[in-house]
């Protein structure tokens, strides 16, 4: 049996063999060249990124520690005459001071200088003679330059939008896309991608049978209709809003800020589009007669942490919050990293410290003065809510009546105050209009973000629910499109997604649909070696998307393949199973965890209670909600494995997976039959049945040779479990279905 | 013990230093070798497991030099330890105290921005008085009374120097040789290099304490400890500052451990057909940690039982030592995980940014620190342990000598980043003791002899393990990374 399993697969091998030999010569032949750049260089492609890596530390942005008396993130001042030439003199490379410079052997004149350890390599230095013998054309950062639609590349076909542009790259690189996964394998990775769960037993039956060529499309509104779609989508937006249920620091009180988690949830399924999701939660409380919900949304901007510890002065407190607020905006619209202007201007975006100081007078009109640790601080808004009896009270935004003025603070220390700044946006973004009398606010600040011609907030917008699908953005950096910033590869893509965003009226599930529909999101997620070797991170898109579930999802997956979760939407945070004692011993015995009962153990990820200071243990990679995150974490440890193998929650499910099988299945086929569909979408290859039967004889051995361990296995969890079927039965099946939640293709989307 | 059929896909497999760039390189392997591991996983599923490793050329293992150390113990301080107020003393700076830094000290350097120029700044002394202390007559300050009497076990080198002026920067750049985040660490490095002796413990544990009472936020972040583009099973495993640093450790009642076995037996077995299938690495990684999930179960209650630990050898760390997660703990903890094997053991502490601190919170960071490290290398002494570990003592970059803040205003005064001289320690393992390495200028300003740049520093630390630092590498996207990029000397100066 094994011989003959082993010859398939070796025969399977060899195929793959020679398809890898075929890709690879393909690709040593292209990949490489097509970083040599043929074409003319391109100036935001090919050179800023090189000046600044190389050279703005110290001829860059930041006046204040700026050497030489030279600017090379300024064209007038890089091409003004010098002796005895200007530094870049364009159409003469060997009249340009940078090239001497960059070439000389002398240690002391070298640049840049070896100390500072990023020299050039002599393909760069060739790079910017070219460059420069090509007329030295600027150009400005590639992020900052307006959105314009891009001309789709001319193809055969009426193919998608998406597929013309990577087909194109790939093309040039003599790539092969993938061939599309299979029905099982899509609906799987559809249902959660779009809804964080597995797809149900008659969705998943429903798409399998269905003949139609819109199979596709009707499985994808479906899903898009769920309302767990709104929950999927809301756990990122936690994460980049810092949602947590307590304060933070020491104390860490508890706050109720679950009222606007709801919000969002609603706010996606309706499918509220996002600029006034956007507008709503910066400033829903400027607009005129602001509904409640428009008020409730900008608790976004109330998530912060608030330091409640005796001594700290009320001030340096509100100061923290504004930049808090400040820069959780920078992150989440603009992809930018103001916090590096706090005290500088950065090093290297063209942002100065006081266009810093002038984003945070937006925010710094609040009442709120830092004191206490109050976690319902003013402004407030009741809530009215069946969920609870006494109406919650949630922070939100409002502006005081007289102005606050904004300092430039040196070194960020609420005390060194310097000039005074009025609200306004930086000088390198379009400009931000206020009012007739010329005054800016928060509701002027929202509504720039969301203008057609604003270079970032749709580029930025698009690439993180890119990254949510793919795993990685079209720009890697999901939460700096700033000059350090990658040139991205599927540029003229993420342009083409974002115009489409913006004139579809910046409709998230109208995003969502376009991409999911492309044969690109459809590949299989199979890679060779070659292809692995030659792009590791799937930037050219020749495969489908592969990696590791979030840790809430694993778990919401684990519930819903199991009948446990308790689909109800929203409401006060639950405390599901966690491992004794960790916040005791986080808090020196001053809290203490007391898990649910019932219903409430089995409620979505999405409204596990969030202690700041420790938080929930079962979920690994995921954002501490402390300050803004929107680029997830990824690893891989040994850690995670005991988490899946041992925790209450993993083993409860499987064993009420295994009653579910013992009760409605008539053997142990019918019944590794239903238990693979149930968790991964698929019936299972014949040659796992060998591997799985062998589990099934060591567990049934074990299990009926000690019953006593049968009954201890079945223990776990509050769940009832029913005690006419055989318990030896039981714990076997619980242990295979425990397995297969284990298994890599469970815990990865594929 | 019964051992898995696959284990070849264990980290501890025999040591896979490769001696041209052959072996163990999965990509480049892959690209020489039909379908790799892929073959290796499924051959010996199929119990045809013999000669994987002749075929992987994982058995061609070659130190390039002796090796003088096993394994590292590195007791990273971070936020820049002041090298003017602990270990590097400077008469001068008390005749120069409170007047301006002399020109002819600072052209062209550069400070964090927190400084800006250095022009006008107003040197500072020492805030504790120094001593010689030992054989050896090492000069350390009050700061660090029990470092002190250890000294001539100490190597001292006091000509470090460092590109980065800010902390995540200047710690990616020591712990991986590069300022940009996401390259692999060192540890990472050495077990990719060398597999991990320890079947039953990660080959790499990162743990990480704070001072109480320390108000600089530093963030710990991942990537201190990442493997970068080495495949993920080489990163570094995050021990929890607890006294259960490894959740969800114990198996379900009801579960036996052979039936635990012989079921992971089978989840490896099917995720190995699935490697085969879809040849993602990140599966090849999930069974290895699965696999070391098993023996962590049985390895870590033990590391923990502090029990077994008299009190002499306890009080050799402090009262700290008894309080999970402090540095003194982790210090024991880096002790036992070292005697169990594990290669590379980085315990992390923050908090040495004495910014406006160093009369107040500096006292608290040595007190928590200073006993703990001597206690280390004391108790690794007794066991012969020292012998063949390195321990290394220091932090991204040193401190000005010139004062942050107003000269009269003392309980705040405070330091800025200087990353042109700062002194670190080593000691154990093929490091010549009771030295006194490089020397910076008379202020401590810049180095004025023997310069250890990080790079060199790193080359050092490969060597001492038997490893060329320049022919230590990974192929990724078409080019060779070194830890060392295209940098770094030996340090001869050192070598016992």
């Amino acid at each position: 049996m094994n011989r003959r399993h082993g010859d398939r697969s070796r025969k399977a091998l060899r195929k793959g063999w020679f398809e890898m030999i075929r890709i690879s010569v393909i690709l040593l032949a292209t990949l490489a060249c097509l970083h040599a750049q043929d074409g003319p260089v391109l100036f935001s492609r090919d050179i800023l990124p090189l000046l600044s890596d190389h050279c703005f530390q110290c001829h860059g942005p930041d006046a204040n520690d700026r050497h030489g008396d030279l600017r090379l993130d300024d064209e007038d001042d890089a091409k003004r005459p010098r002796d005895p030439f200007a530094v870049v003199t364009p159409h003469d490379s060997a009249r340009s001071l940078i090239m001497d410079r960059l070439r000389t052997s002398d240690p002391d004149t070298v640049m840049p200088p070896p100390e500072l350890g990023r020299p050039l390599s002599p393909e760069q230095i060739t790079l910017l003679e070219r460059w420069i013998d090509e007329g030295a054309p600027w150009g400005r950062h590639w992020a900052f330059e307006p959105i314009a639609r891009p001309p789709l590349p001319d193809r055969d076909g009426g193919e998608h939008p998406i597929d013309r542009f990577v087909r194109e790259k790939l093309d040039q690189a003599g790539l092969v896309p993938n061939p599309r996964a299979s029905r099982a394998t899509l609906a799987r990775r559809l249902a959660l991608d779009l809804t964080g769960l597995p797809p149900s037993r008659a969705e998943r039956e429903a798409f399998l049978k269905d003949p139609s060529p819109n199979a596709w499309a009707r499985l994808v509104d479906q899903l898009l209709e769920s309302p767990a779609y709104g929950e999927r989508m809301a756990w990122d937006w936690l994460e980049a809003a810092r949602y947590a249920d307590t304060n933070g620091y020491q104390g860490d009180r508890e706050r109720t800020m679950w009222p606007w988690r709801d919000w969002v949830v609603r706010a996606f399924n309706a499918n509220l589009p996002y600029d006034q999701f956007t507008i709503w939660q910066l400033a829903g409380d400027l607009l005129p007669k602001p509904t409640r919900d428009q008020l409730l949304a900008t608790g976004f901007n109330r998530n912060h942490m608030i330091n409640g510890e005796g001594g700290r002065i009320p001030e340096e407190n509100r100061v923290d919050y504004v930049m808090d607020m400040t820069e959780t905006m920078g992150t989440v619209w603009l992809g930018l990293t103001l916090n590096c202007a706090r005290c500088h201007d950065h090093k290297f975006d063209p942002l100065t410290q006081s266009e810093y100081y002038q984003f945070t007078a937006f925010f710094n009109q609040t009442p709120v003065d830092g004191s206490g640790g109050d976690p319902q601080t003013p402004p407030v808004l009741e809530v009215d809510t069946t969920f609870t009896e006494a109406a919650p009270k949630v922070m939100i935004m409002r502006d005081r009546d007289e102005t606050r003025p904004t300092y430039i603070l040196d070194r960020g220390l609420y005390t060194a105050r310097g000039e005074t700044v009025d609200p306004n946006g930086p000088a390198t973004l379009p400009p931000l209009t206020g009012r007739a009398d010329g005054k800016r606010d928060r509701l002027d600040l929202a509504r720039w973000l969301v203008s057609h011609d604003h270079p970032l907030t749709a580029r930025v917008t698009v690439n993180r629910f890119w990254q949510m699908l793919f795993g990685i953005g079209l720009v890697k950096t999901a939460e700096d499109f700033g000059v350090q910033a990658e040139y991205p590869l599927q540029r003229e893509l993420l342009d083409w997604l974002a115009a489409e965003f913006m004139d579809s009226g910046w409709d998230v599930k109208h995003l969502l649909r376009t991409i999911v529909t492309s044969a690109v999101y459809q590949q299989r997620a199979t890679v060779t070696p070659a292809l692995l070797e030659a792009d590791p991170d799937n930037r050219y898109l020749a495969r489908g998307a592969r990696f590791r579930l979030p840790s809430w999802m694993l778990r919401d997956q684990a519930l819903a393949a199991a009948g446990l979760l308790v689909p109800q939407l929203g409401g006060p945070p639950v405390k599901p199973y966690q491992p004794d004692g960790l916040w005791a011993e986080a808090t020196f015995g001053k809290k203490r965890y007391e898990p649910d009962s019932g219903k409430a153990l089995y409620r979505r990820s999405l409204y596990t209670f969030w202690r700041r200071i420790v938080g929930p243990a079962m979920f690994f990679d995921v954002a501490k909600r402390q300050v803004c995150e929107v680029k997830p974490l990824r690893t891989n440890t040994p850690m995670q494995a005991l988490n899946m193998l041992n925790d209450t929650t993993y083993v409860e499910a499987a064993r009420a997976l295994a009653e579910d099988l013992l009760r409605s299945c008539e053997n142990d086929r019918e019944r590794l039959d239903q238990a693979s569909q149930s968790v991964l979408g698929r019936l299972p290859h014949e040659d796992e049945r060998a591997l799985w039967e062998r589990s099934l004889t060591r567990a049934r051995n074990a299990f009926e040779a000690d019953p006593t361990a049968a009954e201890a296995f079945l223990s776990h969890g509050a769940s009832a479990r029913d005690a006419t079927l055989k318990a030896s039965d039981h714990a076997t099946w619980t242990a295979i279905c425990l397995n297969l939640l284990n298994l890599d293709e469970a815990l990865t989307k594929e | 013990m019964h051992h898995p059929s696959w284990q070849i896909l264990q980290p501890d497999a025999p040591a896979p230093i490769r001696e041209r760039q052959l072996a163990i390189n999965r990509r480049h392997f892959f690209g020489r070798s039909a379908t790799g591991i892929g073959t290796a996983a499924l051959a010996s599923l199929l119990g045809n497991d013999a000669s994987i490793a002749a075929e992987a050329g994982l058995a061609t293992l070659a130190q390039h030099v002796a090796p003088k150390a096993k394994r590292v113990i590195y007791l990273f301080q971070n936020g820049g330890p002041t090298h003017c107020d602990l270990f590097d003393y400077k008469p001068r700076l008390h005749a120069l105290h409170g007047t301006p830094v002399p020109e002819e000290y600072i052209g062209g350097k550069r400070f964090s921005t927190m400084t800006g120029e250095a022009n006008g700044k107003l040197m500072l002394e020492p805030v504790e008085p120094f001593r010689q202390h030992g054989q050896s007559g090492a000069w350390v300050s009050a700061f660090m009374p029990h470092t002190a009497r250890i000294a001539d076990e100490l190597c001292f080198i006091k000509s470090m120097h460092t590109d980065a002026v800010n902390h995540a920067p200047a710690i990616s750049f020591l712990l991986s040789g590069a300022q940009i985040p996401g390259r692999p660490t060192m540890g990472a490095w050495l077990n990719y290099g060398l597999g991990s002796p320890s079947e039953e413990l990660p080959g790499f544990v990162a743990m990480t304490s704070v001072s109480k009472g320390t108000s600089c936020g530093q963030i710990f972040y991942d990537f201190y400890w990442g493997s970068g583009f080495l495949p993920s099973r080489f990163q570094g495993v995050k021990f929890r500052g607890s006294k259960d640093p490894v959740l969800y450790l114990k198996d379900p009642a009801g579960m036996s451990r052979t039936l635990r076995r012989g079921l992971l037996d089978d989840l490896a077995a099917l995720n190995a057909r699935k490697f085969a299938q879809m040849g993602d690495p990140e599966i090849e990684t999930r069974i290895a940690q699965y696999e070391m999930a098993y023996r962590m179960q049985t390895s870590v209650p033990e590391l923990t039982d502090f029990s077994d630990e008299p009190d002499h050898v306890l009080d050799l760390y402090g009262p700290q030592v008894r309080e999970p997660g402090t540095f003194a703990y982790n210090c024991l903890m880096a002790r036992r995980l070292a005697e169990r094997g594990v290669r590379f053991i980085q315990c992390m502490h923050a908090g040495w940014d004495q910014h406006n601190s160093l009369t107040t919170e500096l006292y608290t960071q040595c007190r928590d620190t200073d006993q703990p490290s001597a206690g280390l290398v004391q108790d690794l002494k007794m066991r012969g342990l020292l012998d063949d570990t390195l321990v290394i003592w220091g932090g991204e970059f040193g401190r000005t000598p010139f004062i942050q803040g107003e000269l009269t205003n003392r309980p705040r005064w405070g330091r800025d980043h200087h990353p042109y001289a700062f002194t670190v320690w080593l000691t154990g393992g093929g490091v010549r003791p009771g030295i006194s390495y490089g020397v910076s200028d008379d202020l401590g300003f810049n180095v004025a002899q023997d310069p250890v740049h990080v790079h060199d520093f790193q080359a050092t630390l490969l060597h001492l393990l038997g490893i060329d630092h320049e022919r230590l590498t990974y192929r990724f996207q078409g080019r060779y990374f070194r830890l060392t990029d295209v940098h770094g000397a030996l340090v001869d100066g050192i070598l016992a």
